[in-house]
């Protein structure tokens, strides 16, 4: 009786992988149950630990063409580099979170943290002088290193510069004599020509050498310290850290939202005390006119919300859900189109010119003509009434929904309708011939027929179709939002690609990671939609 | 317009009477969006924010990146954005119907100077060539388009045309290069009511690239040269693929280069949120230009943390700090002081001039940008339309109540012209209320 719930367990487990298409973790889970070790073992070897290792040698080879390969737009991260950027890009989106809390703390708890950030900030002020300090060490050192390398070469190039100058007079000097001589008809003309020639070809060759002592050293210029990296880095964050507790200090205190509301009511306390004994009847007016203002910034205090920076994050939910919205937007339209087009061959006809001009225009254009068509539909995007009823809404009110968002979302949708259309047509057309027949012998009605023959017979190719649209939409979303500015994994690789620092390109390569990742499993997601509702017992591909 | 003009004299008078004790603005709005792009320019904006300057106004503003000027102008217009950070030309070009057709107004200039023209290597050297005295470490100052002219010459004779990038059709950056290659004879273009690249006549193309690709554009070798403003002028010399001739302070000295700009239908609609945006920026500014007793700009260094910050400018912090500090790297081995590169504060350079709006106005007059000549009345017109200086000297009204400007810190009297001033490259004397004089006074361009 054990053994067999324990089966169950295992093959419920195993069900699982196999639908999800995790397969090559089956031996685990059987080893793990106790089935025949020794083949497991095998099969973990070559479906696991193979792949695992070639996965860890790119890697390595990654990091050790990195910094091989030169390019002028700075150093290609290596890994270590990217994950630095991803902690980086995590502190950012951990401070925000600080801040925010700094802005809302009250009473007692303020006061404490406030403290203790004082004393934090005392702490880094000594520790930025040093690091300041050590910086200007090691430029000197680097100064000093360099002078030593480049002082010779200076040397020879101002001696070669004069050796050549005089050369030059001197080519030049016995080019006058020789062109006189030709005008007296002395000597040949092609002997003037030739010296000219030769002047030429000779100063042409002295350049080169100069340039190329002046490229040394500025070889040599370029040449980086490690040490004084080394401190720079350091220095720049403790000098971050610095300020980011100074920026704290400030949100504890002046900038707190419950300082200001103190400060605000304490004001209208003392207008309606002043108020009760005013002396006239002007002045009463005059105070109690400012009295209400005062409380209306109470008022608008109260309501105040922190406005955060944008975080990876924030913007990477945003894509989310972006890719969702256009994903369905096109399914909503390329299923019932494609169900028409694979039962009407005239409508199939209708369709075809449409599809096969517009499927292979580039997301760029589309957007442009959304971001025209769907402009026209906000006039007033902050009074906008559906903008309204979504921001309100709970959960999606946080990703402030605009008309880029729409503009992306619409754009992901025109491309990705193509594939979802076209399987779905492909499914309904090729239908088994003995289905329709026994609907023809049952007589059933029109739609019937639809949701209990066509339907469920297409619905493995549907689902192929919009599995395709879905890798299509992720793939075109990035390109959207960075083209349109609206927030998300695309306006974030597209301002990091405008930052130009030198992490710039460690985020890059850290976004190229997180949309494959996603991608990976919304991909995942629909194929196992797909698994559920496919009758074959095929496994899942790549 | 003259009705929108009305309207805000009313009620900053209106406002005048009832909040002489320095209390809080009534405002329209609390929660406002401003745009920017990635440049250094931007600081004012992004310290009132961060310092607190505009959540002392009682305003929760966000500031948000934009991927070009022209996407930032639309969002304007559409109302996504509040107000923005904006070349100068944009709110005239927009007001008078060249590019994007609207209304956009200005209460608040964000800097003065900031950009650089870089040439390509193979370029200096040719300039070298032709003019030996450039062949130095640090060759003298200004340098001129004339040593630039044969190569260009060179270049015709074989059927090309020199290709050069700037920022944007009404940009500083396209006026100050074609000022620059004009002065020395060089004729780069004129944009016609069909051609609204420029290209018609020009010696040299002047293209459109965004400031982030200038340096990858210049690299691969589509352009020979470029106009933009920081870091990307150091960030050429940084990784050695260019060399910075000049800077927009040797073209003209102190001339004006963005400014922020909304919405004039906004500007109606929030009149009171629109001075309280302006005392924060004022404030900025001034916190920026803060000098010790040794006039060494003290806040500076705390700007460039902030503005290096991802989601602001974002660039390395070393980088920023060149220009931002007061330093200019013409090439690595030619630091040189440049303590006005960015002035936001210093002369008055806040206010917004009319005499501002003239320039820009005969630069596209000159370039053929205003298709039809125009009566000096009409440039004395547009430049009243689209600056607001009501708004600002009411800002700095409340800012002297409350002791956070002096007295001398606004010009209070002007008429919002600036007095006639020969600082510019070619010594030509730009008179500001002799808009006509002033075009006819250049041998290339348009003359009226």
């Amino acid at each position: 009786m054990a053994e067999s719930t324990k089966d169950k367990i295992k093959y419920r487990i195993l069900k699982a992988l196999d639908v999800s298409g995790f397969t090559a973790f089956d031996p685990v889970i059987r080893l793990f149950f106790g089935e025949e070790p020794q083949k497991q073992f095998a099969a973990i070897v070559k479906y696991l630990v193979i792949p695992a290792i070639f996965v860890l040698s790119c890697v390595w080879f990654w990091s050790w063409i990195g910094p091989r390969h030169k390019t002028k737009s700075g150093e290609v991260p290596t890994p270590d580099v990217v994950w630095e950027s991803v902690q980086i890009n995590d502190t950012i989106a951990d401070r925000e979170k600080v801040k925010q809390s700094d802005f809302q703390l009250k009473g007692a708890e303020r006061e404490a943290a406030l403290e203790a950030v004082a004393k934090e900030y005392a702490v880094l002020t000594e520790e930025v002088e040093a690091a300041k300090a050590l910086v200007a060490e090691r430029e000197a050192e680097k100064k000093a290193r360099e002078e030593k390398l480049i002082a010779p070469l200076e040397e020879k190039y101002d001696a070669l510069k004069s050796e050549y100058r005089d050369a030059a007079k001197a080519r030049d000097a016995e080019i006058a004599r020789i062109s006189e001589a030709v005008s007296s008809g002395d000597e040949p003309a092609s002997a003037l020509i030739a010296a000219i020639r030769e002047d030429g070809i000779a100063s042409d060759k002295e350049r080169d050498v100069l340039n190329g002592y002046k490229a040394q050293i500025d070889e040599i210029r370029s040449q980086k310290y490690k040490p004084l990296d080394l401190a720079r880095k350091r220095y720049d964050s403790v000098a971050d850290k610095q300020f980011f507790m100074k920026t704290r200090l400030e949100f504890l205190d002046d900038r707190n939202l419950y300082v200001k509301l103190d400060e605000a009511q304490a004001e209208l306390n003392e207008y309606m005390a002043e108020l009760s004994s005013a002396g006239s009847a002007k002045d009463a007016l005059k105070i109690a006119k400012r009295a209400v203002r005062a409380e209306e910034s109470v008022a608008r205090l109260e309501g105040q919300e922190y406005a955060s920076a944008v975080t990876i994050y924030h913007q990477t939910k945003r894509s989310i859900f972006t890719v969702f919205v256009g994903f369905f937007m096109a399914a909503f339209v390329a299923i019932p189109v494609g169900i028409m087009c694979g039962l009407n061959k005239i409508f199939m006809a209708c369709m075809t010119p449409i599809i096969s001009v517009f499927k292979p225009v580039s997301p760029v254009v589309w957007l442009l003509i959304f971001q025209i068509v769907v402009g026209a539909f906000f006039p007033d995007p902050e009074n906008h009434v559906l903008l309204n009823f979504l921001n309100n809404l709970p959960l999606i009110s946080s990703l402030e929904i605009n008309p880029a968002l729409i503009f992306s979302a619409c754009t992901v949708a025109m491309c990705a309708v193509w594939p979802a259309l076209v399987n779905t047509a492909l499914g309904v057309a090729s239908i088994d011939q003995d289905h329709v027949n026994v609907a023809r012998v049952l007589r059933l009605g029109f739609w019937s027929r639809l949701f209990k023959i066509v339907i469920p017979s297409a619905l493995p190719l549907v689902f192929a179709g919009l599995r395709i649209s879905l890798g299509v939409g992720w793939m075109v979303l990035i390109a959207a939002e960075a083209l349109s500015s609206s927030d998300g994994l695309g306006k974030f690789v597209w301002d990091e690609y405008q930052n130009g620092s030198s992490l710039t390109f460690a985020n890059i390569i850290m976004v190229c990671f997180v949309v494959g990742i996603i991608g990976f499993f919304l991909d995942r997601m629909m194929i196992i939609l797909q698994r559920f509702v496919s009758f074959d017992g095929r496994g899942t591909s790549v | 317009m003259t009705d929108l003009k009305k309207w805000i004299t009313t009620a900053s008078a209106a406002l005048a009477l009832s909040s002489l004790n320095g209390e809080m603005l009534d405002l329209e709005k609390d929660e406002l969006k401003f745009g920017f792009i990635k440049l250094t320019d931007c600081a004012p904006i992004v310290i009132a924010k961060e310092k607190g300057f505009f959540e002392d106004e009682g305003l929760q503003v966000e500031v948000i990146a934009q991927p070009n000027w022209k996407q930032l102008l639309d969002n304007v217009i559409n109302g996504e954005l509040d107000g923005a950070h904006m070349l100068s030309g944009q709110p005239i070009a927009a007001t008078i119907g060249f590019g994007t057709e609207a209304h956009i107004v200005t209460a608040y200039t964000l800097d003065l100077n900031g950009n650089g023209i870089t040439v390509s290597n193979a370029i200096w050297e040719g300039m070298q060539e032709n003019d030996p005295a450039l062949d130095t470490d640090t060759p003298a100052h200004p340098i001129t388009a004339d040593s630039l002219k044969p190569i260009v010459e060179e270049k015709l004779e074989e059927g090309e045309k020199l290709q050069m990038g700037m920022v944007f059709p009404v940009s500083t950056h396209n006026y100050e290069i074609r000022y620059w290659l004009a002065a020395a004879g060089i004729h780069p273009g004129f944009y016609t009511s069909e051609d609204k690249k420029g290209f018609t006549n020009a010696q040299v193309e002047l293209s459109v690239t965004p400031p982030p690709q200038m340096p990858a554009t210049l690299e691969s070798g589509n352009i020979s040269g470029y106009c933009v403003g920081e870091p990307w002028n150091q960030q050429a010399v940084a990784k050695g693929i260019g060399v910075p001739v000049t800077t927009n302070y040797d073209i003209w000295k102190n001339n004006p280069e963005k400014v922020f700009g909304v919405n004039a239908k906004w500007a109606k609609e929030n009149p009171n949120t629109h001075i309280a945006v302006v005392k924060a920026l004022i404030r900025a500014g001034k916190w920026l230009d803060e000098t010790d007793s040794d006039g060494v700009l003290i806040n500076r260094e705390e700007a460039v943390r902030i503005l290096s910050q991802p989601n602001y400018v974002g660039a390395d912090f070393d980088v920023i700090k060149n220009s931002m500090t007061g330093y200019f790297y013409f090439q690595k081995t030619d630091k040189r002081e440049m303590p006005d590169f960015n002035v936001f504060f210093k002369y008055h350079s806040t206010y917004p001039w009319y005499s501002d709006g003239v320039w820009f106005l005969t630069q596209m007059r000159r370039w053929g940008q205003i298709t039809e000549p125009k009566p000096a009345e009409w440039y004395d017109k547009v430049a009243k339309e689209v600056y607001l200086p009501e708004v600002y000297l009411e800002a700095a009204k409340h800012l002297l109540e409350e002791g956070h400007i002096s007295e001398e810190d606004i010009p209070w009297d002007t008429d919002g012209y600036k007095p006639a001033t020969d600082e510019f490259i070619d010594g030509i004397l730009f008179d500001p209320k002799d808009p006509i004089g002033y075009l006819n006074s250049h041998t290339i361009g348009n003359k009226d």
